[in-house]
């Protein structure tokens, strides 16, 4: 938590001011909105009340974009608030997922996949109970298949917090050592 | 934006320092003329380049559009240089705000570059006075531990060096753009690749540091940024800060820098290689992978290492009511596989044969044609 610019200044809680870098120019509209999609997710997760007339600033560079770049940006933002250090509610994991043309599901599908495919989900999960704090979807689908989908990236979401899991207590015990 | 002010050096480290420096040592134990080490990472898409010149890191990548031409040079293509200092790469630079650093190292840039005619700007013409090509050099600094401007440029010559725009054809009137996959990408044309090396002068050009570290920076007096191409000759010379330098000092040490700049040269050229041998292979060089195993050894094992070993739950979704062609099939021990970077796929693994995934028809002959050819 940082100080914080007077026009953004909220009395009873923290700011969170994100920033998304593409690689290549300048920001612009698209940015912006993965930059929205972060925060309202991250603002769920972090515990704003704690910190009143602050801000807390995430900046998220873009290194290579081969798709779920929202999910991925969503999950390095909480694995660097995890190391920062500021208290949070639980952890967020994204998982993104598509639909292809014969109606079958890709978890974090690669190129070709995604593609082919017809409609594309992002879910962001807490790490306690596993409800859905976020989902970004784009191209048409039944509500079934949302469901579906739901469902796999609910499954998959616990390998990402296993993964907070381990690195972080692989840099604890490196720390220590 | 939030104001983070850039952290003062105490001055009792400022004196420990110049004490070091008196007896010709340096804190972290390198002699005065020694450089960091460099790595050298290309990414997945045409000139995108990741250089990390000790704990300093900046990534670059070119980006091209058509454009008209400047009116004075109808025939030569335009070649921009934008160095961004986001948050990142330390809390007190602010986003989309020129400030007096950064407006500095993108003039010692575009000198080093732009000014020294390194791109052939002429090859970038599509049609005189009409299309040419723009090339965008952004370099965004991920982390900065001293001397940015040495880690920018080598990051920005070298993925130009490793761009390659679309390659373009004209019948006449129209101008055709063809895709990658179309026709061969056509790469940059370098007359010479120019790079900076700096300096960080102490004691009125008594004690000059190569590559200083952040630290070394904040209690200099000076900077001396050299900029230099492999045939030794002089592209940038600029000199920041006030203190006095004799004439033989700046010759001394550009004689130095020439050595340094054709080694660093070799080395990125050498790194270029490597890429075009690794995707001549089909290996695309994986920018993830390697990158990360740098910063933080293992994670990325780890994380295979998990999704190895990370089971799915035991049927927690329902039995979607056979709308699509997926069966999901009640099986607690599917184990995903990594396929590749971020990718995996659900491999199944009964314990017995009833337990292993349902396939359809379509599917099965996927595989058959897939096994068989």
């Amino acid at each position: 938590p940082v100080e914080v610019k007077m026009q953004n200044i909220l009395t009873d809680r923290t700011s969170v001011e994100v920033n998304f870098r593409p690689k290549a120019g300048l920001p612009n509209i698209s940015d912006r909105l993965q930059e929205q999609i972060v925060k309202n997710s991250i603002e769920t997760a972090i515990l704003c009340e704690l910190y009143p007339r602050s801000s807390v600033v995430i900046t998220i560079q873009e290194m290579q974009n081969y798709g779920g770049l929202i999910a991925c940006a969503i999950n390095a933002t909480c694995a660097a608030l995890l190391n920062s250090g500021i208290d949070m509610r639980f952890l967020l994991a994204a998982v993104n997922c598509t639909v292809d043309k014969d109606n079958e599901l890709h978890l974090d599908p690669d190129q070709i996949e995604r593609d082919h495919a017809k409609a594309a989900f992002t879910f962001v999960f807490d790490s306690l109970d596993k409800k859905v704090v976020s989902s970004q979807t784009t191209g048409s689908f039944t509500l079934q298949q949302f469901q579906v989908a739901l469902d796999l990236c609910k499954a998959a979401c616990d390998c990402i917090f296993d993964f907070y899991k381990t690195i972080t207590s692989k840099q604890i015990s490196k720390h220590v050592v | 934006m939030a104001k983070v002010r850039e952290s003062p050096v105490a001055t009792c480290e400022k004196n420990f320092l110049l004490k070091a420096l008196s007896n010709y040592t340096r804190l972290d134990g390198r002699a005065f003329d020694e450089f960091r080490n460099i790595k050298i990472q290309f990414g997945k898409d045409w000139g995108c380049c990741y250089v990390a010149l000790g704990q300093t890191c900046a990534l670059a990548q070119v980006s091209s559009e058509i454009q008209q031409p400047n009116s004075a040079r109808p025939s030569e293509g335009i070649i921009n240089i934008n160095v961004e200092l986001n948050p990142m790469a330390a809390a007190h630079f602010e986003p989309g705000r020129q400030t007096d650093m950064s407006v500095q190292i993108n003039r010692i840039l575009e000198k080093c570059i732009k000014d020294s005619k390194a791109v052939d700007l002429e090859s970038l013409c599509i049609k005189v006075n009409e299309k040419v090509w723009l090339f965008r050099v952004d370099v965004n600094i991920l982390s900065h531990e001293g001397n940015i401007v040495d880690c920018a440029s080598i990051a920005a010559i070298a993925a130009l060096a490793h761009y390659r725009r679309p390659d373009v054809t004209s019948d006449g009137e129209e101008i055709i753009v063809h895709t990658y996959s179309q026709r061969d990408p056509v790469p940059t044309v370098l007359h010479h690749h120019p790079i900076c090396v700096s300096y960080a002068v102490f004691n009125e050009g008594e004690v000059l540091l190569a590559d200083p570290t952040l630290l070394e920076e904040n209690v200099a007096e000076a900077h001396l940024n050299i900029g230099l191409n492999a045939y030794k000759e002089l592209c940038t010379l600029h000199l920041g800060g006030s203190t006095t330098l004799n004439q033989h000092c700046v010759i001394q040490y550009t004689e130095k820098a020439a050595k340094r700049a054709a080694e660093v040269i070799d080395f990125i050229k050498k790194s270029l290689e490597e890429d075009t041998v690794k995707r001549d292979q089909d290996e695309v060089a994986d920018f993830s992978s390697t990158l990360f195993s740098e910063i933080q050894e293992d994670t990325v094992n780890a994380l295979i290492g998990t999704l190895n070993t990370w089971t799915t739950q035991e049927n927690k979704w329902k039995k979607p009511k056979q709308l699509s062609n997926i069966e999901i099939v009640e099986n607690d021990n599917s184990v995903i596989e990594v396929v590749g970077e971020k990718a995996a796929a659900l491999v199944p693994r009964g314990k017995d044969e009833s337990d292993v995934w349902i396939c359809i028809d379509e599917d099965v002959d996927d595989d058959c044609i897939l096994i068989e050819s």
